[in-house]
């Protein structure tokens, strides 16, 4: 029996391995620009969507607006994921892969700066 | 560095174009600011809003049509500013008396010690929770490290904690703040609180506050229930263990009048129906029982600083144990199997109310609860009947002394009501506490890395006089990595000697005692250091913490003076707890949780005139508890392996004193317990598979003279590990929020 827990504990740190590496396959991406707003609306949706058929990475953030989805190609599909983003009562206008990078990126900058400018008011 | 500057100076136009309000939201913390992240922000009437980050600032697009913003938080005071135009605002918002002890929690993390706090403290909250089978508070420290549990007994079921390495009773047990399960809940109170009403726990250790009374020698745990105008709507949880247990939980959130007034509903019963005795002595291992619990607790809240909350609670519960042949119904007698019932019924109220003053300097709370508690029982041929009634309540007045909130000052009274009817063998008796108190404690916070504070009360106790408890707490943080805490403090407690140790009637030796109501008093005194590191971009926590205990008078369970009794008398000679405990907390790999930890105990106590190790605490306990989830938390494995140590068993006195040489029966061995979860989430529920002891270790023997339980050597009460074997279960819970 006290080898159960060593399986138990092999098992565990396998897995979280094991993830890393098989990413990719049949993998399908998808990204969106939504009209989330709040956090609360970002909590909503991410609890809502991640448990979409298929969904195995997801993002959601409501300062750049927008959402990222990983999921299994066989599935589900682009179309589907975003009527479920408009069930929610959300927008979901499809981006493309480097537009959703360029947003986020846009928007940590925003952050950033806004960092900086309450040190030169102080 | 100017360069950037313009070049940002130049860039803003560019981000800013919408109309952005922007601001900084802080938390008044015993008169200080401190930035406040995670404070939800957003306009009033819409769902438009953001949340504050590190340094407590914020930005929110503005419509024409937004004015007033909404600033709200766990812990602190809603509060609503009215908005013109677009100059940067600059917010305090007021910690909430009620949930005065909350701070901000991690996210992720299931449990963390507070670098704030200045007493020692672990908190607890859902995720945590969620980690073990968790059916009520007694279950919910499997995968602590500080708080050990243990059965006291073979056949009753009933479970005690320790902290420190000393009894759960020299632990204050407080429910939202307030003291709570003691005198006849004392022995079955931990499976009173049911784990899915339970929103998060806050151990801390040491001498605790004086606001929250004389008691807390060793500590003090808290338990908050589900707030009524929390997100969750309905929450539905059922568990089935494979031993027959079956048990259901139920609450429900209503807002009655907008965000004003809520009301939240609660549901427990439990059921164990199945006769199980895996070791083969005849004796059930944990008895059959059944438990009903109902709570209505209601919640006001105006928004601009009164507050009140009230409640009730309903608990009805039945134990049958000892003998697989007893069956309900059957008359305690020696010609009859040995039986155990246990009937507990149980009435809670409470009332709490807080003002805070328009100029946010000064606050006033009251807190007070009620119970009665009813018990009848026998255990074979003794019975045991009581019913205590028991008021508290508690007026707290807490007042900055100056502008910046450098020293603050709370001041009180309290009351306790407390009147025992017991009756045992033939002894009819009766006792009532009034105690009166006053109290004081100054805090001292110059700044975030140091905090002072010290209290003093004095309380006038109808049956011991007055006595005066004075206590104070240190913390200081070094560097960013360093925090120390040190604290010392003296304790009281009535020791209620026959409702307190009544599971000590599984035994043929009879209880004897001089006094049925005594005052223990002792010191303690603990020293803490706690470090946080950043390795490989991953928080590393380190805790290093100290405690001792001296008794001055204690009550001291003797089993070994006397062949025919179990005696409980006050101590005469030394008595003390040492503590030493280590955890390190780690994410070695990503969503990948490590807890690793040691505790030392040396507990030591004079009985029958000698200085000896108390029996049946283990030397010591390691624990190792890993947590990982998969990507998006679809699934969680848990795992928990405790080590714990040997220790001493009290040993049988024999008439002729010719003590059988230190044998093996004088002495445990060290022993290990694992125990295994899997969660399988889903978009409204979750279901949830695993085993308890998965190992199936045993205590062996645990029922002594099992063959005769009506004869000499009948003992079900010296029990050190589990009595019960592998436990798997199966759960699933159900939550639906507001939206």
């Amino acid at each position: 029996m006290k080898k159960l827990g060593l399986v138990f504990l092999v098992l565990i740190l396998a897995g979280s391995f094991s993830e890393t590496a098989a990413q990719k396959k049949g993998r399908a991406v998808v990204c969106f620009q939504s009209d989330m707003d709040c956090t609360n609306c970002e909590q909503t949706l991410y609890e809502y969507l991640k448990f979409e058929k298929g969904v195995k990475d997801l993002k959601v953030d409501h300062a750049s607006n927008t959402i990222f989805i990983e999921y299994a190609e066989k599935k589900n599909d682009d179309k589907s994921i975003a009527q479920a983003i408009e069930k929610k009562g959300y927008k979901a206008q499809k981006i493309t892969k480097k537009e959703y990078d360029e947003l986020v990126e846009h928007s940590k900058e925003h952050g950033h700066e806004h960092g900086h400018e309450v040190h030169r008011e102080r | 560095m100017k360069i950037l500057g313009i070049v940002l100076l130049m860039s803003l136009p560019f981000v800013t174009f919408s109309q952005v309000l922007e601001g900084t939201v802080y938390g008044n913390e015993d008169g200080e600011k401190q930035p406040l992240p995670g404070v939800n922000i957003y306009w009033q009437g819409t769902n438009r809003g953001v949340a504050s980050v590190g340094d407590g600032s914020f930005k929110i697009k503005k419509g024409p049509r937004d004015h007033m913003l909404v600033f709200s938080f766990v812990g602190y005071e809603h509060q609503e500013i009215h908005v013109h135009d677009l100059d940067p605002v600059e917010v305090i918002l007021e910690p909430n008396i009620e949930l005065g002890e909350v701070k901000v929690v991690h996210k992720n993390r299931g449990t963390y010690l507070s670098a704030i706090d200045p007493i020692q403290t672990e908190r607890i909250n859902g995720a945590e929770l969620h980690k073990a089978a968790c059916c009520n508070l007694a279950e919910s420290f499997e995968t602590n490290p500080s708080v050990d549990v243990s059965y006291s007994d073979a056949v009753t079921g009933a479970k005690q904690i320790r902290l420190l390495g000393l009894e759960g009773t020299y632990s204050l047990l407080q429910i939202e703040n307030m003291p709570n399960l003691r005198g006849l809940a004392t022995n079955f109170g931990l499976t009173y609180v049911p784990g899915p009403w339970m929103e998060s726990i806050q151990i801390s250790k040491g001498a605790a506050s004086v606001l929250n009374g004389y008691e807390s020698i060793a500590g003090q745990i808290n338990a908050e229930y589900k707030k009524p105008d929390a997100d969750e709507k309905l929450f539905l949880n059922t568990f089935f263990g494979a031993s027959g247990r079956l048990e259901f939980n139920g609450n429900g959130n209503i807002r009655v009048y907008k965000d004003v007034l809520s009301t939240g509903i609660f549901v427990h019963a439990s059921d164990q129906s199945k006769k199980n005795d895996e070791s083969g002595n005849g004796f059930l291992d944990e008895p059959l029982s059944r438990q009903i619990q109902v709570m209505n607790r209601w919640k006001y809240n105006n928004h601009k600083g009164y507050m009140a909350q009230a409640g009730f609670n309903v608990l009805t519960e039945d134990r049958l144990g000892g003998q697989t042949a007893f069956e309900r119904g059957m008359e305690p007698l020696i010609t009859n199997p040995y039986g155990i019932n246990i009937e507990n019924d149980r009435l809670e109220g409470f009332f709490k109310t807080g003002y805070v003053w328009p100029n946010q300097r000064t606050a006033l709370a009251w807190m007070s609860n009620f119970s009665r508690h009813e018990t009848r029982s026998f255990y074979g041929l003794n019975h045991y009947d009581a019913d205590e009634t028991r008021f508290y309540a508690n007026a707290v007045l807490t007042r900055d002394l100056d502008k910046s909130g450098a020293h603050s000052l709370n001041a009180g009274v309290s009351f306790i009501y407390d009147s025992f009817n017991e009756s045992l063998y033939d002894n009819k008796m009766e006792h009532k506490e009034q105690v009166p108190g006053v109290f004081a404690e100054y805090t001292l916070k110059p700044s975030d890395h140091f905090t002072f504070m010290t209290g003093i009360r004095a309380d006038f106790h109808n049956l011991f006089g007055t006595f005066v408890t004075p206590r104070m707490h240190l913390r200081y943080m070094i560097n960013d990595h360093v925090t120390i805490r040190a604290n010392a403090g003296r304790g009281y407690r009535t020791a209620n000697v026959i409702s307190e140790n009544n599971y000590l009637l599984a035994s043929s030796r009879e209880l004897k005692w001089i006094e049925n109501v005594f005052q223990e008093k002792a010191w303690n005194y603990g020293l803490a250091l706690v470090q946080k590191y950043t390795l490989w971009e991953r928080e590393l926590q380190l805790n290093a913490e100290y405690f001792r205990t001296d008794f001055q008078t204690q009550l001291v369970v003797d089993r070994e003076t006397s062949a025919s009794n179990i005696i409980l008398a006050p101590l005469d000679g030394k008595s003390y707890s040492n503590s030493l405990q280590f955890d390190v907390r780690y994410e070695p790999v990503e969503r990948l949780d490590i807890l690793v930890a040691y505790r030392h105990n040396d507990v030591k106590q004079t009985i029958a005139g000698r200085l000896m190790e108390k029996p049946l605490i283990s030397r010591y306990k390691g624990l190792i508890n890993l947590n990982y989830t998969t990507n998006l938390k679809k699934w969680m494995f848990d795992y928990t392996v405790q080590f714990n140590g040997g220790g001493r068993i009290a040993r049988y006195p024999t008439e002729n004193l010719s003590i059988a040489s230190a044998s093996d029966d004088d002495e445990f061995s060290p022993y290990t317990v694992m125990n295994a979860q899997v969660t399988k989430y889903f978009r409204y529920w979750n279901i949830y598979l695993g085993a308890e002891n998965f190992t199936d270790f045993k205590q062996k023997n645990p029922v002594a003279g099992a063959d005769d339980p009506f004869g000499p050597r009948f003992d079900a009460t010296n029990v050190w590990g589990p009595i019960k074997g592998r436990r798997v279960y199966l759960g699933l819970r159900f939550s639906l929020n507001h939206q």
